[in-house]
Formats: structure tokens, sequence, C-alpha cells
């Protein structure tokens, strides 16, 4: 903690700040070497798919700027081929699925995507990406915590168990490839909505 | 969260926290030069006991609560929903607990973010929509966030001593000064003038947690993005409140400070509540929405 936060700690303003802190997009391009490792070194097939997740905030100006997200990847699809959509689950949240083969493709339309509610000041609803793989255990995935700056993995198994040690064998792995969250209390699982699918399923 | 800083609430934050400060210094000089290190001692013990407290606040106060830490299994709604707040917030999940009461409402505690613990009674989940029990728990986790726990204690710290001075100080002082002949004229002062700061660091400190609460109220419509929600949450609560009769929740009065709405005790002035009055709050958040949707 830095001076600086101990001042805001101190004068009550650190969450008001904190919660409303811009995010950085550029940290996702990260994650486009990390596709060739998880392929390559560690048997991980990409589900071609990956996942912004915010939260609304009820004024007609957030409304113009998801618009303008929509706007934005519907002008990029013909470039790109890039597919998506935006869908909310039942915590309330919101949630622009993007579809593509091409992983350089999903990580520029996701960038794309996260850059347009920076621009119009909602950097700070963005709450997380997520980046789907899959071995022949079942789904892992990665998370960017927007909040954080720092990716983390997440793989869930059924019962909403996490398989703590695949989770471990991806942090070692990409380590040094990825920023990786390093305080495992911030390791925030994205569970399966009451339909027992994730928004990207 | 794109309003407004609010510098007049930190600014007043600020000078209350001088004024305190700038007290316990003067009482400070003045106990030491009316008395020595005696009765100072004695008091540091007392005070001692209130730090104490504080290091063991996280079990101590859910336990005197009645409260019960609960999993995600027993409320995966409760869980799931303080999981993305802390995300939304940048902490670490905190405890969950939950108390098994009709009175809706809320608390926060834990030294600092590791530790901490958030309490609802199954009251307030029962009157709330999910939306005003997010702007609730949002509240809670601001607290946390703010260190509302830690800065409290330790500007109650000094006053905890300046109380025990007046209320032990003649008993103890009053025996050792005889042993050393005269100086009984100093226990007297020092009686006076822990009294005296104890009734103004009262009057400070209160002023200062009805601060922490709007700072915390702002914290949550950050968090959420979303300031009507809390607000009707705490129309809600407040009108709940006022049905509810005064039973024995009102010995946990010292618990106040972290109540999202303090439990009512009579007729006590506005200078010695702990919290703002709901009115104001909900005006505060108001003005939020109002600028958001400016936007």
């Amino acid at each position: 903690m830095g001076l600086l936060d101990g001042l805001r700690a101190i004068l009550g303003s650190r969450a008001e700040v904190d919660a409303g802190r811009d995010a950085d997009s550029d940290d996702l391009f990260g994650m486009s070497t990390a596709y060739l490792t998880m392929q390559a070194d560690l048997g991980y097939e990409s589900l071609d798919v990956g996942a912004l997740c915010f939260s609304g905030v009820d004024s007609s100006d957030f409304r113009d700027a998801v618009d303008e997200v929509e706007a934005i990847l519907e002008a990029g699809r013909e470039e790109t081929g890039t597919e998506f959509s935006v869908t909310s689950d039942d915590h309330g949240y919101h949630w622009v699925v993007l579809t593509d083969d091409d992983p350089e493709d999903l990580i520029t339309s996701m960038h794309f995507a996260a850059d347009t509610f920076i621009e119009h000041g909602y950097g700070s609803r963005l709450l997380a990406a997520v980046f789907a793989y899959e071995n022949r255990d079942g789904p892992a995935y990665w998370i960017y915590s927007f909040r954080r700056g720092r990716f983390y993995p997440f793989v869930p198994r059924d019962g909403r168990e996490r398989d703590s040690s695949a989770e471990f064998t991806l942090e070692s792995a990409l380590d040094g490839e990825l920023e990786i969250e390093r305080e495992k209390e911030y390791w925030y699982p994205l569970w399966p909505s009451e339909g027992g699918t994730h928004p990207w399923e | 969260m794109n309003w407004q800083a609010d510098w007049g609430l930190r600014f007043r934050m600020f000078v209350t926290m001088f004024l305190l400060f700038a007290l316990y210094i003067v009482f400070a000089g003045v106990i030491t030069a009316y008395v020595g290190g005696g009765l100072l001692l004695f008091g540091l013990f007392f005070g001692g006991f209130s730090l104490v407290q504080y290091y063991f606040s996280d079990t101590l106060t859910l336990r005197s609560m009645g409260a019960k830490t609960v999993s995600a299994d027993e409320y995966p709604q409760l869980h799931a929903s303080i999981e993305r707040l802390s995300q939304q917030a940048d902490l670490p999940k905190p405890k969950v607990a939950v108390v098994d009461s009709k009175v809706p409402n809320a608390f926060a505690t834990g030294r600092n973010q590791r530790n901490a613990a958030v309490c609802v009674t199954t009251g307030l989940m029962n009157t709330l929509e999910q939306d005003e029990l997010d702007g609730v728990l949002a509240h809670e986790l601001a607290h946390v966030k703010n260190r509302d726990m830690m800065v409290m204690t330790i500007a109650s710290f000094l006053s905890t001593i300046a109380f025990m001075m007046v209320r032990w100080g003649a008993f103890f002082g009053g025996g050792h000064s005889r042993g050393r002949g005269g100086g009984g004229g100093g226990i007297v002062v020092a009686i006076l003038v822990s009294l005296v700061v104890w009734i103004i660091s009262y009057l400070l400190i209160r002023a200062l947690s009805r601060y922490r609460e709007y700072a915390a109220d702002r914290g949550a419509a950050a968090i959420t993005g979303n300031p009507s929600a809390l607000a009707s949450a705490l129309l809600k609560i407040s009108g709940e409140m006022d049905k509810v009769p005064k039973d024995d929740m009102r010995e946990e009065a010292e618990m106040n400070a972290f109540f999202i709405i303090p439990i009512r005790s009579g007729v006590i002035g506005r200078l010695f509540s702990t919290h703002p009055p709901t009115e104001r709050r909900v005006e505060q958040l108001r003005d939020l929405e109002r600028e958001m949707q400016a936007f």
C-alpha cells in the first residue's frame, strides 16, 4: 500500500476511487502468445471464444456506449470475421461474447470492444475478460481481471469444484508470458448460471 | 466512476481528524505534566484492551452479534453477489456471515482486508430486492476498503483512555498519591481534563463516523454503478426499522458505528448519532444519480 493509498483510505475515498479506476485494455494482447503455449506445450485446444463481462449503468449515455461497442464489432465483422453477441447473466452482469477461430482476430476484437468502453469513460465497469480452452479433462479458462490488471486460471469441474492442480499447472506454465495475479484470493471464479452454462457456451 | 470527488466531505473529515489529534496531544501533555506516568500507564493498559479487541474484531464482533459464518452451499446467491462486488471493488473475498434476525441490517468487521467479514441479517435478505441488497453489500465492502474499522479504532483509542480515567482515575490515582504525599490536586485536574477530552472527542468521533458513512455510500455507488438501488434500500430499511420494536439489540450500542442504520434509542441529538439521517444519505445518492444521468 503506497502513501497515496493510505491517505485515500484515511479520508475514506479508497473504495470510491478504486471502484472507479479505469481499465487498461492493452493487457489483453498478452494472450496472443499464450494461445500458442497453451496449444503446443500444454495440449489445450482453443474453444475460439472470448467474452467480456461488464456491469451496467442505468443511464442513456451508457446504453449509447454499448450501442457503439455493437456497431464497432458489427463493422469489424467483415474484416476479422469475428461473430459476437451481447447477453446478460443471472447476476445482472452483461457479456459481450465473441467467436473467431483466429486467436489474433479474437483478441483484436476484444481489445476494440474494451477500448470503446474505456473511451466512453466506462472502463471502470469492465470486470473481466475470459478466454476459453479445453483439454480431455474439460474446459479451462484464463480470466483477465480489469480491476487488478492481471490474468489468472480458472478450471471449473462439476459441483462447483475447481481443479486447483490444473490451475497450478497453467499458472506455472504461463508464468512470464502473462501478467499473472500473484494473490490467490483474487482468483475469483465465474461459475455457470442457474441453467448450468456460462454466457459464452 | 465519472462523477466528481466530494472534496467538501474529505475536507470535513480531515478537519475532524486534525482536531481530534490536536485534542489528544494536549490531553497527553496535560496528563504527563500533572500526574506523571502512573495514571497514564494505567490508562494505556485499558486503552490496550481496545487494541486487543481490534485485533480480534472479526471473530469478536461476529460472536457478539450472534452471527454465523455461512458457506457458499448454504447461501449461494449471497456468496455470488459478494464475490462479484469484491471483484469490482478490488478486494479479496471477505467471510460471509448471517444473523438470524427480523431486523434488516448489515455490518462489516475485521481489522484489514484479509480478515474482513460482511454480515447480513435474514431480515435484510427478505426485505430487499437483489439490486438493493447489492447496494448494501457494496456499502459494507466500501467500509472494508476504506479501512473504517482501523480509522475508527485509532480515533477512539485515547478517547477510551480518557473515559477510563474519568471512571477509575480517582480510585487508582488517589491511592497512589496519598502514598507519595501531595499530588492529590493533580488527580482532580487530570480527571477534569479527561472528562472534557472525553466529551469533545466523543462528539468528534461521532461526526467522523457520519462522514465515513457518506464516503461508504459513495464507494457503494461507485462499486455497483447504481446509486438509486442503495437509496431505495436505505429507505426500505429505515421504514422497517421504525416498525420494529426497540428490543435487545440496543445493548449492542457500541457496534452501531458499523451498522448501516443505527439502532434507534429514543431521542438522541444529531451530534450523538453515528450515522447521518437517512434522508440526507438518500439526497446525496440522488445527486450522484443525477450526475451519472447527466453524462
